[in-house]
């Protein structure tokens, strides 16, 4: 289960791209918390402590407890705007949950055992389709990750979703069909070894 | 060189290039990607240079994604030639980037190699570079050994 993440925020009264500008400038990202039916509120973040949560990886897929506002408010970041030069955080939308609503989050996939696949080893390129996925999960237990066991698959395998272990108590937000996470693919080296050892072929057949 | 296959007018006009991307600013594909950050036209001789520079040095494993494409026919007049008489004819091809584009991407290899082979491409282009990986991933920041 990935931590519950913590964050400090004030109210803001004024919106806008010109307040928003203004506390940008002042080391504060303008962000909002909306959905349970209630009325949305405006907030602002340090930016500092934001940066610290979004480098931790996981922050699209924890429970953020956002304080400093009628006590604490328990939600689930849904979209962060960032710059598109400095990568700067601009703006963050907050979904307010209850303690065990279902969710629907997407959660990053982990390829493991890549030295147990021969395909990897023999020099393939693990592409990656899906770098996460959205599963429908109780609030309190989003997965951090989602490891994704790579023992066995050869050049030219797809790896579908049926070939992960699903987590405790939730389920695929795609059910109707088994999609594909992963291909191993060859690389131009391998491609072009295997193009000339039939080239070398075809003359002395 | 990438080149487009066939198009609907042989010179475009020369533009200019204001304001930021505002589409291809994220990781697409790839775990690792170079980002521009000035605005200008990078030519198909660049692109390719810097492709080249990024597969040999990741000695063709991993998978590498070109995010931008020449569409723009640059013409030039013929060495002393008088001004006037129209416009030259188209001699190479370029993309228009602005900041914050996704230039290159690449899937299926560690952070310092992928950080190395995009410094060795960035030499080949025209504008101010930086590395990208995805939230959270910090290995393209240690230096390969």
């Amino acid at each position: 289960m990935s931590d519950q993440l913590t964050l400090s925020a004030e109210t803001r009264d004024r919106g806008g791209k010109g307040a928003s500008r203004h506390l940008r400038r002042e080391g504060r990202i303008p962000a909002v918390i909306y959905g349970d039916k209630k009325d949305p509120i405006s907030i602002h973040l340090a930016e500092r402590d934001l940066m610290k949560a979004l480098h931790t990886g996981h922050f699209m897929n924890s429970v953020v407890m956002i304080d400093g506002i009628d006590g604490s408010i328990r939600t689930l970041p849904k979209d962060v705007q960032l710059h598109p030069v400095t990568d700067r955080p601009l703006h963050v939308d907050f979904l307010r949950i209850g303690e065990h609503s279902t969710v629907h989050v997407n959660v990053p996939l982990r390829f493991e055992n890549e030295e147990a696949s021969p395909g990897i080893k023999r020099g393939g390129v693990l592409s990656v389709v899906r770098h996460e996925v959205e599963l429908v999960v109780d609030a309190a237990e989003i997965p951090d990750e989602i490891a994704v066991d790579l023992t066995g698959f050869e050049v030219g395998d797809s790896i579908h979703i049926s070939a992960v272990t699903l987590p405790k108590g939730a389920h695929w937000a795609i059910e109707d069909r088994d999609f594909t996470i992963a291909t191993i693919t060859a690389p131009s080296a391998l491609k072009s070894a295997e193009g000339e050892a039939e080239g070398d072929e075809t003359p002395a057949a | 060189m990438l080149q487009p296959k066939r198009t609907k007018f042989r010179k475009a006009f020369k533009g200019r290039i204001h304001g930021d991307a505002k589409s291809g600013t994220l990781l697409n594909q790839g775990s690792y990607g170079l980002k521009a950050m000035e605005p200008d036209r990078i030519t198909a001789r660049q692109i390719e240079a810097a492709r080249r520079a990024i597969t040999r040095h990741i000695k063709r494993q991993g998978r590498l994604h070109i995010r931008i494409f020449p569409d723009v026919p640059v013409s030039s007049k013929p060495a002393e030639v008088r001004m006037g008489s129209g416009k030259g004819s188209p001699e190479f091809w370029a993309a228009r980037v602005k900041p914050g584009r996704i230039i290159f991407e690449l899937e299926g290899v560690a952070g310092p190699l992928a950080a190395e082979a995009f410094s060795r491409a960035a030499e080949k282009l025209p504008i101010k570079t930086k590395v990208v990986a995805r939230l959270g991933d910090f290995s393209h920041l240690i230096s390969e050994v």
